[in-house]
């Protein structure tokens, strides 16, 4: 009928959806990265969120440099023995919610570098959840990558994330 | 009733400022700095060891990744390293083309280098501007050999083919407006009250401790020394170019600052001498499809941006691969220098001084 | 490591198996040859050679001058004399550079200071190199350092090789001197067997206290005198010495860590919490 179309007064002023849906489009929207570049994959993700690919219109703009502030780990560069711990350590200084992009082929898979002194992955130390190869990825698959985390967070749910958190614990 | 201790504290691997995952170790005094001692080799990823088993030709792509902001110039070293080794002569024109893209790594590298260092000590905005004309440089690298970063520009005897159509055309429009952004930079940074004052008495090196130290490039430029490789011992076309080495005689930040961007001004005049005059010709020397070496050693220096940049090869008889891979760092001889600095100021002072001393973390650890 | 989930299978499922075992830069082969540099054995290297050659080719005439008569006691026509071969001309634009004897006045200069100490002295590529006896090489340092006529400032660099093929020595040291007045360089070298500490540069170069400790690291050649004879690049309690011919490029299994059991960090906080470790000092404060 046509009634049902229309909309009513209260529309116009009134959005109804879940809470966990503003609370996603919140978090995917303000997404504060901790600047933790290693290697040759930091000057592109600076270049990233320099003038020609401005990164801050993503909201992500903020680079923190403590970890306790932050949501996002971008693992830019290669991942050697004597510096996984150390990324283990401040995995674990983020607060939840927190996520992790492997930037580059290093944080990925270990690179070009199959040597004696360099972990094959990030994956092997942190979870990760989008990993964007390319030596270097151009500072536009940087972009894409995060903009697929972002449709990653939109649509995860809460519950599920907590289970995921606890479930070697429980 | 108060103790006064020494504290130790950590500037650790991660950090905003260290370019890198560098480690201090501090011991301080309130503010003041009693002791400091890097930790490297976080980044340590075995290059020596990995080009020993790869060929002559295959081992120019991890030398882009040691000093990944200047990688061109790692790889005219590489080139020219693997080409002393066999004695190969490179035509003329692939010469002019190497230094001409040489030269436009170094500003590449000396953008990055202002950009960082003027975010550490606090002027943001000099870190966008300068990664817009970057980002023109990166251009012109990516016309040339598809990619921005890590380029692998170079081949054993040349290149691997002539410059593309419409990259002269695009050099020019740099070069016709470059100028005038590092004047935009010097309105910024050169007369700012603030910038002075975070730089002048800085990080104070001078030219003999700068020697015994076996620091080079800009640092020791600005303590007075005119000692550049590429007039000392010319490598490429450099001898064919006319060009100036910056000194200054202060040897603290401002000084080193003021004789990168004179070195900026120089590269560009370079430039402007390879397009102008540059020669027609090959580009590829005659070589055959796989070189086997003879038992030859050479260690070839070159002028990287942040110093002398040498490359150590020695090679087997009848081998496609070399024997011993070594690299002489820029970064890791000048951060030795960094506690002789550094210890006696303030903390704030070692952030101005890293910045100044402009490490790779990459190429120090390899 | 084969019981280590971590570590690749040895055949792959899957459209491309590759056999990483025998991948080519995963094996460890021992180098059979000795590539040192030298005039002396290049010298006997073409000798032996031209001497071959020579011994090849009367053979050859040796050979035709049999059949020739035997051809003529048979009545049949006489083989073609033999031809002695020339060498191809290279159409490359390569030509090796070969060691020629010193005549450079800085190696004159050495060799009449240390006298017999030189071992060797020769140029090869533009370069000049002078092998000096191990325990004379702080004295050779300084020399190059403080004599007027050399005046080798800097230390461009110190690094080290592993020959295990050698008999007489192990390691050879090459320390790469520049001379910043003169614009010269120079290459001093020294043949060291295993387990020989050669003395330190940093009383001469004070550049050499991190490159020493990188030789130490990835090649284990301690050197005596030096203030800090520590690792520096790979971590502290690291085994193996990384650049030595025998350790493989992926190393002795150190890499294979894996941290995924506890990925989200709460056994190790619930492990902490179970020691006692509070994350709030709920203790009284203790007078010092």
């Amino acid at each position: 009928m046509g009634m049902m179309n229309q909309p009513t007064a209260l529309e116009h002023i009134l959005i109804t959806t879940k809470v966990e849906k503003i609370i996603n489009w919140s978090r995917a929207t303000s997404v504060w990265p901790m600047t933790f570049g290693l290697a040759c994959c930091a000057i592109e993700m600076m270049a990233a969120g320099a003038s020609r690919f401005d990164f801050d219109r993503f909201g992500a703009g903020i680079f923190r440099a403590t970890p306790r502030q932050s949501d996002l780990m971008i693992v830019a560069g290669t991942v050697t023995y004597k510096m996984a711990p150390i990324i283990k350590l401040l995995y674990d200084q983020m607060p939840e919610p927190k996520w992790v992009i492997a930037l580059g082929s290093c944080a990925t898979a270990g690179g070009p570098f199959d040597s004696y002194h360099t972990i094959q992955g990030v994956d092997k130390v942190v979870p990760v959840d989008v990993y964007i190869p390319g030596c270097p990825p151009r500072p536009e698959s940087l972009i894409y990558g995060f903009m697929k985390l972002q449709d990653k967070i939109m649509a995860s749910s809460m519950a599920d994330r907590y289970k995921e958190i606890f479930e070697a614990v429980v | 009733m108060f103790k006064n201790e020494e504290m130790e504290i950590n500037m650790g691997p991660q950090h905003p400022s260290t370019h890198g995952v560098l480690r201090l170790k501090l011991k301080l005094d309130g503010e003041i700095i009693r002791h400091c001692r890097p930790v490297i080799g976080y980044l340590h990823r075995g290059v020596e060891k990995i080009c020993e088993n790869k060929t002559f030709f295959q081992g120019q792509v991890w030398t882009d990744r040691m000093d990944y902001c200047s990688a061109v110039a790692n790889n005219l070293g590489w080139a020219e390293a693997v080409e002393k080794l066999f004695g190969i002569t490179v035509p003329r024109r692939a010469k002019y083309i190497r230094t001409m893209l040489n030269e436009y790594n170094r500003l590449a590298s000396h953008l990055i280098w202002l950009a960082t260092h003027a975010l550490d000590i606090g002027a943001m905005t000099v870190f966008l501007y300068a990664f817009r004309e970057r980002e023109a440089v990166l251009d012109l690298f990516e016309a040339f050999c598809g990619a921005r970063l890590t380029t692998t520009a170079f081949r054993i005897g040349g290149l691997r083919e002539d410059l593309p159509p419409g990259f002269e055309k695009m050099a020019r429009t740099f070069q016709a407006r470059f100028l005038a952004c590092i004047d935009e930079y010097e309105t910024l940074l050169t007369e700012n009250r603030i910038w002075k004052k975070r730089t002048i008495g800085v990080g104070i090196l001078k030219a003999d401790d700068a020697i015994a130290m076996g620091v080079t490039g800009p640092v020791l430029r600005a303590a007075g020394v005119p000692y550049d490789i590429r007039k000392a011992f010319p490598y490429a076309a450099y001898d064919e170019m006319e060009f100036a080495i910056p000194t200054k005689p202060e040897a603290d930040t401002y000084a080193r600052y003021l004789v990168r961007l004179e070195e900026m001004r120089q590269s560009h005049r370079i430039i402007n001498q390879c397009l102008d005059g540059l020669p027609e010709g090959p580009v590829m020397a005659k070589l055959p499809k796989i070189l086997r070496a003879e038992v030859n050693e050479v260690y070839h220096p070159t002028e990287c941006p942040k110093g002398e940049l040498g490359y150590y090869l020695v090679g087997e008889k009848g081998s496609t691969n070399p024997y011993r891979f070594h690299v002489r760092a820029p970064g890791f001889i000048n951060l030795q220098a960094l506690p002789m600095m550094v210890e006696g100021t303030l903390v704030a002072d070692v952030i101005a001084t890293i910045g100044t001393l402009d490490v790779v973390l990459g190429e120090i650890d390899r | 490591m084969e019981n280590n989930p971590n570590s690749e299978p040895e055949t792959q499922a899957g459209p491309c198996a590759y056999d990483l075992k025998a991948a080519p830069n995963r094996q460890v082969v021992l180098p059979k040859t000795v590539p040192l540099p030298s005039l002396k054995l290049w010298r006997a290297e073409q000798e032996a050679a031209a001497a071959a050659e020579a011994a090849k080719w009367q053979k050859t005439l040796a050979d035709y001058e049999a059949a020739k008569a035997k051809a003529e006691a048979e009545g049949k026509d006489a083989p073609k004399p033999p031809v002695r071969p020339v060498a191809k001309p290279d159409a490359n634009d390569m030509k090796f550079p070969a060691p020629a004897p010193a005549t450079d006045p800085d190696l004159l200069r050495l060799q009449e200071v240390l006298g017999d100490k030189v071992e060797e002295a020769f140029q090869q590529a533009g370069e000049l190199t002078c092998q000096v006896a191990r325990e004379a090489v702080q004295e050779a340092l300084r020399l190059c350092r403080d004599d007027d006529a050399l005046h080798y400032e800097m230390l461009a660099d110190e690094t080290a090789t592993h020959y295990p093929a050698a008999k007489d020595f192990a390691f050879s040291v090459v320390y790469h001197l520049t001379s910043i007045r003169r614009r010269k360089r120079m290459r001093l070298r020294i043949l060291i067997p295993d387990g020989f500490e050669p003395d330190t540069a940093t009383t001469v170069y004070p550049t050499a206290n991190w490159l020493e400790r990188e030789v130490w690291d990835m090649l284990g050649i301690r050197f005596s005198g030096h203030p800090d004879m520590t690792r520096i690049l790979c971590p502290e309690g690291w085994e193996g010495h990384a650049l030595r011919k025998e350790y493989p490029v992926l190393g002795l299994g150190q890499r294979e860590i894996d941290f995924r059991e506890d990925r989200s960090g709460m056994l190790n906080r619930r492990a902490l919490e179970k020691a006692g470790f509070q994350s709030l000092n709920l203790n009284p404060p203790k007078a010092e």
